[in-house]
């Protein structure tokens, strides 16, 4: 605010001082101009009086001559103190409200109300460093668990859809490069409860600016960055950015789990969609020979990945000599010829992953006409081209936006998901399919919520009061139902993490320990349950003992006189 | 030398010594203040004030809120004269505006205090 301030003052310092300087020469020469009263005798204007009279005549209001009639000295004064003093005061006008129509002032005003609302938050809350496609599913979904979303974009457009979006708490965003880090600050890096910065825009080069720059001013935030490029990515991690995206990559690894491993690969997609959606029963793709067009970022860590395991791929590339391919069929993949000659007749799978929706959609439909049992893979780059590839129906498609929004909420929503997920990965098939089962038992078909919980005194006091009093809580005690023990609530503990050792799946009978951190998944209404169970000790010793913990003197003395009989 | 500094100093200065000139003489004396020297007081001190607007620096903000106090108090010196002239005698009256004006001229006394401070802090 003081800045605006300052900035309004200092362009007004020349139309304020030509207004003082004006109305003094009339004030001044009005009072001592000679006058007559009506009783004939000689009469001049007092100085207050002359102010009255030159601020009613500049601003143009003008009341008339009074109190006397004024002599023709006095007329011949005011008469020039008009054309002296209205002009500048319109002069003065002008300029505020151009001032007010100013750019500059207006940028200052915006940037100022939005540093003012980040500093009022009194929640924790993320910064999101661009609004665009996965960015906004991000902001969307954060948005309806609760959590809070502050965007920088340089993008007025995209600013202007956010500022239409329907959103349950109000989003500050600002039209601002993120790469400066006064918007940063601004943005909320000191904050105390800015919990992790984002950055997923479209340019590497920004995206590691951006998190060397929170890295360098408050080092214990976390920073999820987008990188696609190696040497990028690479820069990013010396400098200890925390998650580092490649949507590409992760495409890769997601397509290489589900050929080996289906079970480990529902799992991930279940634990990491948006909650409450239900999964489609995903396709296993083939083993055999698979064509790839397009060996660009995407189509290099396809080949790679189906390489390892042990399926051999023909690349059709338009650019062999820019991609950096040595064997590999030349031509964009959508005429006949091309794919005839990648031999699409005996292969089982095609993988169009070309930059251009429109090219790869027209890949596959050539391809689907020459061998219509092909398992098609697709990859959309823009998220309106939408409705052209539902109509296409393929096998699996590939949206870089949306992988990148569910990595970004695996880590953002639960931090020791992404954990659980990694060590799922190490896991067998067999394993991943025997849970699945286990939690679809529990929490039904559609995509369950995931959340943690930490035993200390702030958040679980409940359980933090009952240990200390040398009651043992297990981990079956927080799966009961708190209105009524022989219920349990819809939820499975997925991961125990005590000193740092994580325990995959631990079994129901643990008993907690003060410091353990706990994943669990489930339903809605499990998690307010819990929620009671954790926080009120009453609840929590009903469940543990089944004793009702009476809560008034009078019921605890009617209580310990009938135990005393 | 720089024009714009000699414009500010000069009513920096002006506004204390106009300020001072009309302060002088008997307080409950109505002849030795002339009104004349509080309207010019006045105006020069308003002067100086926007002179002083939009600089960001500490000694800045204190040049300028020396200004405003000293603008508070002569202009409340003009109201009471222009409110209770002929309603009260003349020497009580006067005793009220050049005490008041006296306020004002220690305002100003620290603006100028600041302003040679200022000055001989720098090099050049």
């Amino acid at each position: 605010m003081n800045s605006i301030l300052f900035l309004i003052l200092r362009r007004l310092r020349r139309p304020l001082i030509l207004i003082i300087v004006c109305f003094s020469i009339a004030i001044l020469g009005l009072s001592l101009m000679p006058g007559v009263d009506d009783n004939g005798q000689p009469w001049r204007l007092s100085i207050f009086e002359a102010f009255y009279l030159i601020s009613y005549t500049a601003t143009t209001i003008g009341f008339g001559e009074i109190p006397y009639a004024y002599s023709q000295a006095q007329r011949l004064w005011l008469t020039f103190s008009i054309y002296l003093t209205v002009i500048p005061w319109f002069y003065a006008i002008g300029k505020i409200i151009t001032l007010l129509q100013d750019n500059a002032l207006r940028q200052a005003i915006t940037t100022e109300r939005f540093a003012r609302s980040v500093q009022n938050l009194k929640e924790p809350f993320y910064i999101l460093c661009s609004y665009g496609e996965s960015a906004s599913v991000l902001a969307k979904t954060l948005d309806e668990k609760g959590m809070r979303v502050v965007v920088i974009e340089s993008q007025q457009e995209r600013l202007n859809e956010l500022d239409l979006a329907e959103t349950r708490s109000v989003i500050p965003h600002l039209c601002a490069d993120a790469k400066l880090p006064e918007n940063l600050i601004r943005a909320g890096v000191h904050h105390p409860f800015c919990s992790g910065v984002v950055t997923l825009t479209d340019n590497d080069e920004v995206n590691l600016a951006v998190a060397v720059a929170v890295k360098l001013m408050n080092p214990e935030l976390p920073v999820l960055a987008r990188a696609e490029r190696d040497d990028i990515a690479a820069n990013m991690a010396s400098f200890g950015t925390d998650h580092i995206i490649n949507p590409y990559t992760l495409f890769g690894e997601q397509l290489a789990m589900r050929v080996h491993a289906i079970g480990t690969y529902i799992l991930h997609e279940w634990l990491t969609d948006v909650p409450g959606d239900t999964l489609p029963p995903p396709e296993n793709p083939p083993r055999g020979r698979w064509v790839v067009c397009g060996y660009g970022r995407f189509g290099k860590s396809v080949v790679e990945n189906l390489e390892r395991e042990n399926i051999t791929t023909t690349i059709v590339e338009a650019t062999p000599e820019l991609t950096g391919c040595d064997h590999c069929i030349v031509g964009s993949g959508t005429e006949a010829h091309t794919l005839l000659e990648a031999d699409i007749t005996n292969a089982v799978g095609i993988v169009a992953g070309t930059d251009n929706d429109i090219n790869n959609l027209s890949i596959v439909m050539t391809a689907y006409e020459l061998n219509p049992k092909l398992f098609v893979v697709i990859r959309k780059n823009r998220r309106h081209n939408d409705t052209l590839f539902k109509q296409f129906n393929a096998d699996i498609t590939m949206q870089p936006t949306e992988i990148i929004a569910h990595e970004c909420l695996a880590h953002m929503i639960a931090p020791l998901l992404a954990q659980f997920l990694t060590m799922v990965r190490t896991q067998s098939n067999s394993w991943a399919n025997h849970l699945i089962s286990e939690l679809v038992a529990v929490v039904g078909e559609t995509v369950p919520e995931r959340w943690a919980i930490s035993i200390n005194e702030s958040t679980t006091p409940a359980i933090v009061e009952l240990l200390k009093n040398g009651i043992s809580v297990s981990l079956h005690n927080l799966t009961q139902d708190p209105a009524d023990r022989s219920k349990a609530l819809n939820l499975v503990p997925l991961l125990l993490l005590r000193d740092n050792v994580p325990m995959l799946v631990p079994p129901i009978a643990t008993g907690l320990r003060v410091g353990d951190q706990i994943l669990f998944c489930g339903t809605a209404d499990a998690r307010s349950g819990l929620n009671i169970s954790v926080n009120n000790s009453k609840a929590l010793t009903y469940i543990v003992d089944g004793i009702e913990v009476p809560d008034s003197l009078v019921w605890r003395w009617v209580k310990g006189f009938l135990a005393r009989k | 030398m720089n024009l714009e500094k000699v414009i500010f100093g000069f009513f920096i200065v002006l506004a204390m010594t106009l300020n001072f000139g009309f302060f002088l003489g008997d307080i409950d004396n109505p002849h030795h203040h002339h009104v004349y020297e509080l309207y010019a007081a006045i105006i020069v001190s308003l002067v100086a004030t926007v002179l002083k607007f939009g600089d960001r620096t500490h000694v800045g903000a204190i040049l300028l809120s020396t200004s405003l106090a000293a603008d508070i108090q002569l202009i409340a010196a003009a109201i009471l004269w222009a409110a209770l002239s002929g309603k009260m005698d003349d020497a009580s009256l006067t005793v009220y505006i050049v005490s008041l004006s006296g306020g004002a001229l220690m305002a100003n006394f620290v603006s100028v205090i600041l302003l040679i401070s200022e000055t001989i802090g720098q090099r050049r």
